[in-house]
């Protein structure tokens, strides 16, 4: 049977439509996806671009929330769910359509120097979670990732003190905040000294570590796709039968090995510790199978984003910290403090959604 | 049976190989571990082969377990809807999303790598503006529920046997028998072979498209159910991104031609298998993890290389073996 052409055309013509205003409607908290155009009615506007879609980052547009009121300032939300990709596009749009600030977690440290440049000859460019520091960009706002990874670093040691074997798992390792966390807790459990941020002397990914207690077996990455991170974990254990400890280097990564380890009976035995603040994670450690995690606070990262680029559109550039970087402090969340640290965070997380 | 024999010998080379190198790859966990994973592909593979036996094709699998796999922890957590209700509700959903592809493939005579590219951009943003673009789980819930997916059925004292292998064994069985002995399987069969002959020989070839693509977004859709409940954590954004291809390359992998018309349910399996155990003795063997598409590209294009060859050499063997034999003054002698 074949359709009239009239009813052919409206078919197509309503599949299209449908596509479209689903594609328009798909990215609520991109909200994003409407970038800004620039001042009007005298109220600047803003940027706060995510590396990716993730819960940590709603706890981030929660201190983006806040500060968007105290500050009186309008700031849009972007989260590129393909990365680098979505990043560049977004970014590029917002240029086209003109911006006041922008605050970007970059992807790619150091193959998005000419983009952030590029942004920064427009308005004034910050970074916050992940620093692009050969970037013109104006500050950083986050934590000392190599520092948040000997943290990290420790807790693997209380967890395991008469040492062991180590996995970590993450989620790419081509963003300079994931080296500098593995490197963080690969120097820690090694007792190397302590290396200054700014000159780090990566150790190359996919050869064991030995040190007189630790081992560090590997660095498994699983490009986001979340079936292959929890595989990921179970090949661990699987070819490792003296696994002492797990460490998730990335939000999602804990979480797997929390699921791999308890389908392998193992709940307890094989000791996990976790980067930021994944509900199962938290769960995990009220329940004694997490040892701990270390939280990055992104609510901060929100805030003083925000708080910074109303002041550099403003043209006061008074509030740059020295050396470009202001240092948002980790939390170390163990058994003891999980349960009150959980409770702010829901709370926050609320007014980020 | 026979196209299957080369790609069996490399399921047969990748898993002795790494056994021998590492002897845990056979160990009772990891075996467990990899029937789990075999079991989850293997039943969206055998969905995507019912459209390549028809000459067609589906982008849109991935996006779909995205979709389906999000509603299915969505509805049960957020919305508080019943488990028979949530289940009910993705199947009639992945049912439609099917019926949606073969109509516009075959009433509106639309590509289908346009339409279900169009699919894989348009259910990606309904998983995601369903769920706010939030992370699904099911926290300590649903537990027996996700047995579906992480249970396993004791086989004797030390092994056990996932129960998603059961439902692929299940759901194998039924598409080998439509496939191989029913008179829709032979439709199918000649359809991918030639659809002007299959539809002036009196076969309703619009119908049996739309079956195939009802059959391929209804396993796709128990894919992403079964995905949601293994993982417990899903990303509306993430989950299911590029299945369709790792589907796509297990069948074709089996023997199903992206020209129509060849594939085998067994060959389907064994393509998954192939893929799986391959990712999984990269880990195994320690291999760096960046280097993994790069080894499973190269294992998988020398085994298919490997195997044609073999067939031609073996082809050529017969046909001078022939001639041979035609010829009188060999009779003669």
């Amino acid at each position: 049977m074949i359709f009239p052409y009239r009813f052919r055309a409206a078919l197509l013509l309503t599949f299209v439509a449908l596509q479209l205003g689903c594609g328009d409607k798909s990215t609520p908290s991109t909200a994003s996806t409407t970038p800004a155009t620039a001042t009007t009615g005298g109220k600047k506007k803003i940027a706060f671009i995510t590396n990716g879609v993730d819960p940590f980052w709603n706890t981030a547009v929660a201190g983006v929330r806040a500060a968007e009121k105290e500050f009186d300032i309008e700031c849009s939300v972007l989260m590129p769910p393909k990365g680098l990709i979505d990043q560049k596009r977004m970014l590029e749009s917002l240029l086209a359509r003109g911006i006041d600030g922008i605050a970007i977690s970059p992807v790619d440290a150091k193959n998005q120097v000419a983009l952030i440049d590029e942004a920064a000859g427009r308005c004034p460019v910050i970074t916050h979670d992940s620093d692009a520091p050969l970037s013109k960009r104006l500050c950083f706002v986050g934590m000392e990732n190599y520092k948040a990874g000997r943290a990290a670093g420790l807790l693997v040691k209380e967890a395991i003190p008469n040492g062991g074997k180590v996995m970590l798992f993450v989620g790419r390792l081509e963003q300079l905040n994931s080296q500098q966390r593995r490197q963080g807790v690969i120097d820690e459990l090694l007792d190397r000294p302590q290396q200054t941020s700014d000159k780090i002397n990566f150790d190359v990914a996919g050869k064991v570590l030995s040190g007189t207690k630790y081992t560090i077996l590997d660095t498994r990455t699983d490009n986001f796709d979340y079936a292959r991170a929890k595989a990921n974990a179970q090949d661990a254990m699987a070819s490792h039968a003296d696994l002492a400890c797990m460490v998730g280097l990335f939000a999602y990564n804990a979480p797997h090995c929390l699921e791999a380890a308890k389908e392998a009976g193992r709940l307890g035995k094989i000791k996990i510790v976790s980067f930021d603040e994944a509900a199962p994670v938290l769960q995990g450690i009220i329940d004694g199978h997490v040892h701990g995690t270390i939280s990055q606070q992104p609510y901060l990262y929100g805030y003083h984003s925000v708080r910074l680029l109303k002041s550099l559109v403003n043209g006061d550039k008074s509030v740059l910290p020295p050396n470009g970087f202001l240092e948002v402090p980790i939390v170390e969340v163990r058994q003891k403090n999980a349960q009150a640290f959980w409770a702010d965070l829901k709370k926050m997380q609320e007014i980020g959604k | 049976m026979k196209k299957t024999l080369g790609i069996f010998g490399l399921f047969l080379a990748v898993f002795i190989s790494t056994a021998l190198i590492n002897p845990r790859f056979v160990s009772v966990y990891n075996l467990e571990n990899l029937i789990r994973w075999i079991s989850l592909f293997g039943i969206i593979s055998i969905g995507v082969s019912f459209v390549i036996i028809t000459g067609g094709i589906d982008l849109s699998i991935g996006s779909l377990i995205g979709m389906t796999g999000s509603l299915t922890a969505w509805l049960l957590t957020q919305r508080g809807w019943s488990v028979s209700t949530t289940l009910l509700t993705v199947l009639a959903v992945s049912l439609f999303v099917g019926m949606a592809h073969g109509l516009l493939i075959t009433k509106l005579r639309l590509q289908p790598f346009v339409v279900t590219l169009c699919g894989l951009l348009l259910y990606r943003g309904i998983a995601r503006y369903i769920t706010d673009d939030q992370s699904q789980g099911f926290g300590n819930t649903q537990e027996n529920l996700r047995l579906l997916a992480i249970g396993k059925v004791a086989i004797g004292s030390k092994f056990s046997i996932p129960i998603p292998f059961f439902i692929l064994m299940g759901i194998a069985m039924v598409a080998s028998l439509i496939l191989n002995r029913t008179i829709w399987g032979r439709y199918l069969f000649a359809l991918g072979r030639n659809e002007t002959a299959a539809h002036y020989s009196g076969i309703n070839t619009d119908v049996m498209k739309i079956a195939a693509y009802m059959t391929c977004s209804l396993l796709a859709g128990i894919g992403g159910i079964l995905f949601s409940l293994d993982l417990n954590s899903i990303q509306p954004s993430g989950l299911g991104e590029f299945y369709e291809l790792y589907a796509i390359a297990a069948a074709v992998l089996g023997g199903c031609s992206l020209r129509g018309g060849e594939g085998t349910v067994l060959g389907v399996i064994i393509g998954t298998a192939v893929m799986r155990v391959l990712y999984n003795a990269i880990n195994i063997l320690s291999i760096p993890t960046h280097l993994e598409f790069a080894i499973i590209g190269a294992v998988i294009l020398a085994g298919v290389v490997t195997d044609e060859l073999a067939k031609r050499y073996a082809t050529n063997r017969r046909a001078i073996r022939e001639q041979l034999g035609d010829n009188p003054l060999n009779k003669s002698q």
